[in-house]
């Protein structure tokens, strides 16, 4: 409500929304999962795959940190083996979603004219086609299945759906007017451009990837639930939740600690996607 | 107004075309012996060649594609062979079942959702929007699935009521309470991821629409909160909430499916796995025309809806 | 002094405050002035001299967070500085009503205009649909809006601006309020509307015996309208006096360079503008001298540390703050 004058006299200092410990936390707690996933095979964890048919379903102890399952598995060391499927889903699939999507979608928005059209009436007719029932039909029937092969639908699925928002990031920045000023001034080269651009879509980009993988890992349990994922006895989050349908009543700590690794994963990466929209979009008004 | 209306319908033609082309090859191209899950195990190859023919599957593929559409438009998507009934038939009655339980998660969700985004925009970062919005944030991270199971472990457990298994669905016309009752979990499930995103959706339109002129000039006129935050700001903003609406709903179409398969509801979803792991592909392709073909109509259903509200967007 | 009850509205040491990131914003500060009925009174500023914020502050329409208000503002008896929301809403659109200054934005953009100006009536006065609806056709009439009946149902959208200003009007003046906030009410439109409309505004204002507050940055928009003028700089008064002393009599350098830099149609063509010299100050930083001073051509060191208080002025209700201002022109203030 202050006129607009008044506020181009306050010279507002360039201070952005701080990030706050609460995201450094989130941060560090993505690290530890993704430390967890690369270095299981050294660290001092119980092996994930024996069956210790003596220690069924016992609760959390000292032996068992997290308790086992219902044919004697460590729980808490196959929820860190876990870790491995669910990140290299959720960052694979994002890598081959985004490495086709984005620059699709910024070469279009940038290039526009039939290249443009064209590619993105497909692609939107590709976004019409719900992509879950396509993915869950293709991994049904590809078998045997593999990390890979998972990674391989999902992230080809997601493409449409990347391309749709980086174009439309670069659109929204493409028109703006410093850009055009630098066309004029005879960029030449497209590559100085990208660097005009890209820079400004990066702070999007990067947070609708981190709540893509979140969403793609969201993703992997479901499938697990449909039997879809990876096979057992390779333990992922997905499927532990999945096998602790049957005994839920026994030994709910199976379905509770993978559900709780799940969850604070995904908040952690959530959390962080929508900080760096926030602390990088200068239009939210704070007043 | 009209011109805008022609222009949709014909986009929507144009896309339904283009999904049934895309479903009936998506199911043809996939690998998978149809005659030898037909025949059983131990099916002879002669046999199998004879059904091949019958079928009609030696044609060329774009005859058999043309043969299905023509079918179709005589309302006939084909008998499955798995179970022997039309395919119609079983779509028709898995798909009311679909959308009762989104007709009641998408009201239940709405409930909330409103009430909660108005009351965050009239003071926001103050408690209760803190507490809110941090807990629908939590509730975005956490996957149905996981919903399913916490719930089904809290109901079992804590509440001592036994686990027997899924509970099963009861048609409407049978009971309606025990329809309700199985009902409530999957609504309730699916009502807490839609709620979320109306929330956040709703809550942060109603905040810069509140900024605008137009409410202080509501202001200055000595109206209530209550009726400005109804009758001036609410209109504008939920634009966009129907447009998370249209998008969710449409999701919930397809993605619904889970819940119902975890739960034993025999909707559309439920029914579409339990195709696939019998490689009943005339059912598969049958379903996915219709849900695809449905989340179409319903975002074209949204976008004229949100033209009523907000007339400006046709105008241009 | 003056009988406190013939006075409609008492402004007295008004502050406004906002709380910024960068600290403490004064944009309002140490306000007073009076307004007597069917008076109208002229507050002239630059953007940026916080004259929005206190014709908002004045009616109580400050956002709620963020803000501290201090000091008095007697509206017809009624305090207005830190009453509750109830209180100023009950007088709002029946005591006091604003009208704003893009009517693009201040209407209400998916409603239609009679509805917008039926609320008023029916939510206020309690007057039934079909009463209300005669009644708002009235008030477009009033307005000077052509066949009435007809524009009632358009959307702000179909209107010319002209027209939206004159429904902005209409619905400010539903309630019959004593007292009139006009914020640059034609700032904005063409030059030809914008003088039906100040037109408009004076006829209304004698029709229904109001009272009006003008704020403008424009000065000759206040030359024949108000009986005194209220200039403001970096959100204080720096004069402030009977309209006619203020254009022939000021003091304040100010108000001189305020004067000198509208341009006149009586000027030669290719005459330049005359501009002020440097930007209005930043008021987060504000020093401790005039806020004018480093602008000033007549300023001198005294200007630069001390503040000026208003001082009174020869003529009658006429004062200014300045340590060194411009020499009285003419001895009276006689006609």
């Amino acid at each position: 409500m202050l006129e607009l004058e008044e506020m181009a006299l306050v010279e507002r200092p360039e201070k952005k929304k701080p990030l706050g410990p609460l995201f450094w936390l989130c941060v560090g707690w993505i690290a530890l999962n993704i430390f967890g996933a690369i270095f299981a095979n050294v660290l001092p964890l119980q092996n994930p795959l024996y069956q210790n048919y003596s220690a069924i379903n016992v609760g959390p102890s000292l032996h068992h940190i997290f308790g086992t399952d219902d044919i004697g598995r460590d729980i808490f060391s196959r929820i860190v083996y876990g870790s491995r499927v669910s990140i290299a889903v959720g960052f694979g699939s994002m890598v081959i979603g985004f490495g086709i999507g984005a620059p699709l979608g910024m070469l279009a928005a940038y290039r526009r004219g039939r290249f443009d059209t064209i590619l993105t009436t497909f692609m939107y007719i590709l976004l019409a086609f719900p992509a879950i029932i396509a993915t869950i039909a293709v991994l049904s029937f590809w078998t045997p299945r593999s990390v890979f092969k998972i990674i391989l639908v999902i992230g080809l699925a997601s493409v449409p759906l990347v391309y749709r928002v980086i174009r439309t990031a670069t659109l929204s920045v493409a028109t703006k007017d410093y850009v055009i000023a630098a066309k004029v001034q005879g960029a030449k080269d497209r590559r100085i451009l990208m660097k005009e651009l890209l820079p400004n879509i990066a702070p999007i980009g990067i947070s609708f990837l981190l709540i893509g993988i979140a969403t793609v890992i969201a993703l992997e349990g479901t499938l697990a639930f449909l039997g879809l994922s990876v096979t057992t006895p390779t333990p992922s989050w997905g499927n532990m939740i999945n096998e602790s349908r049957t005994v839920l009543q026994q030994n709910p700590w199976l379905a509770i600690f993978p559900s709780l690794a799940l969850c604070l994963f995904l908040l952690s990466l959530n959390f962080i996607g929508d900080r760096l929209r926030s602390h990088f979009d200068v239009t939210e008004v704070k007043l | 107004m009209l011109r805008y209306v022609i222009r949709r319908i014909l986009m929507l033609i144009g896309i339904v075309f283009i999904i049934s082309v895309g479903s009936f090859f998506l199911i043809h191209l996939l690998p998978g012996n149809i005659t030898a899950v037909i025949e059983g195990p131990g099916a002879s190859p002669e046999n199998q060649a004879k059904l091949f023919k019958l079928l009609g599957l030696n044609r060329p593929i774009y005859e058999q594609y043309f043969v299905w559409i023509g079918n179709i438009l005589h309302g006939n998507l084909g008998t499955s062979f798995i179970s022997q009934t039309p395919v119609v038939t079983t779509i028709g009655n898995a798909l009311p079942i679909d959308l009762e339980i989104m007709f009641l998660s998408q009201i239940l969700a709405f409930a909330v959702a409103i009430p909660m985004a108005m009351r965050s925009a009239r003071k926001p970062d103050g408690v209760i929007d803190r507490f809110f919005s941090a807990g629908s944030f939590t509730m975005l991270s956490v996957p149905s699935f996981i919903v399913i199971i916490l719930l089904v472990l809290f109901v079992s457990i804590k509440l001592g009521i036994p686990h027997t298994g899924p509970s099963s669905y009861v048609s409407l016309r049978g009971d309606w309470i025990g329809n309700l009752e199985s009902m409530a979990l999957p609504a309730i499930t699916l009502a807490a991821g839609s709620f979320v995103v109306y929330f956040r959706v709703l809550r942060s339109d109603l905040i810069a629409t509140l900024q605008e002129e137009f409410i202080t000039m509501a202001r200055s006129k000595g109206l209530s909160q209550r009726r400005i935050m109804w009758r001036h700001a609410f209109r504008p903003s939920s634009v966009a909430l129907l447009g998370a609406a249209g998008v969710n709903i449409g999701g919930l179409l397809a993605g619904g499916f889970v819940v119902q398969y975890l739960l034993n509801i025999p909707g559309l979803g439920y029914t579409l796995i339990a195709a696939i792991n019998t490689d009943d592909y005339l059912l598969v392709q049958g379903i996915v025309l219709v849900v695809s073909v449905g989340v179409v109509l319903i975002n074209f259903f949204f976008d004229f809806i949100i033209n009523i509200v907000d007339p400006r967007i046709s105008r241009e | 002094m003056t009988d406190v009850s013939e006075k409609l509205l008492i402004v007295e040491d008004l502050s406004t405050t906002f709380a910024t990131a960068g600290g403490p914003l004064p944009a309002v500060a140490n306000i007073s002035f009076d307004l007597g009925r069917n008076e109208t009174i002229g507050i002239v500023g630059e953007s940026g001299s916080g004259k929005t914020v206190l014709s908002r502050t004045i009616m109580g329409l400050q956002p709620r967070t963020n803000v501290s208000v201090t000091g008095s503002v007697l509206l017809d008896g009624n305090e207005m500085v830190g009453a509750s929301e109830d209180f100023k809403r009950r007088l709002w659109g029946t005591e006091v009503a604003m009208v704003f200054q893009d009517p693009m934005t201040s209407l209400n953009p998916v409603m239609r205009i009679g509805k917008q100006i039926d609320e008023a009536l029916r939510v206020r006065l309690g007057m039934s649909k079909q009463d209300a609806k005669a009644r708002a056709i009235e008030l477009l009439e009033l307005v000077g809006i052509p066949s009435p009946v007809q524009r009632y149902k358009a959307y702000p959208g179909q209107l010319s601006g002209g027209m939206r200003q004159r429904v902005v009007i209409a619905i400010a003046l539903a309630c019959s309020p004593k007292l009139l906030m006009a914020d640059e009410p034609t700032t904005g439109l063409d030059v030809t509307i914008q003088a039906q409309i100040l037109n408009l505004l004076d006829e209304l204002k004698e029709r229904l015996h109001m009272s009006v507050v003008l704020v403008t940055h424009d000065l000759g928009v206040v030359a024949t309208r108000t009986s005194r003028i209220v200039v403001m700089y970096a959100g204080r008064i720096v004069e402030i006096g009977a309209t006619r002393d203020v254009f022939a009599n000021h003091r304040m350098p100010y108000t001189r360079a305020l004067l000198e830099s509208s341009p006149k149609v009586s000027n030669a063509s290719h005459t330049r503008l005359i501009t002020i010299p440097g930007r209005p100050p930043n008021l987060l930083k504000l020093t401790q001298g005039c806020s004018f001073a480093p602008r000033c051509s007549y300023a001198t060191d005294k200007c630069h540390q001390e503040r000026p208080e208003l001082q009174a002025a020869d003529q009658p209700g006429h004062s200014f703050a300045c340590w060194n201002p411009l020499p009285t022109t003419r001895g009276d203030s006689a006609t």
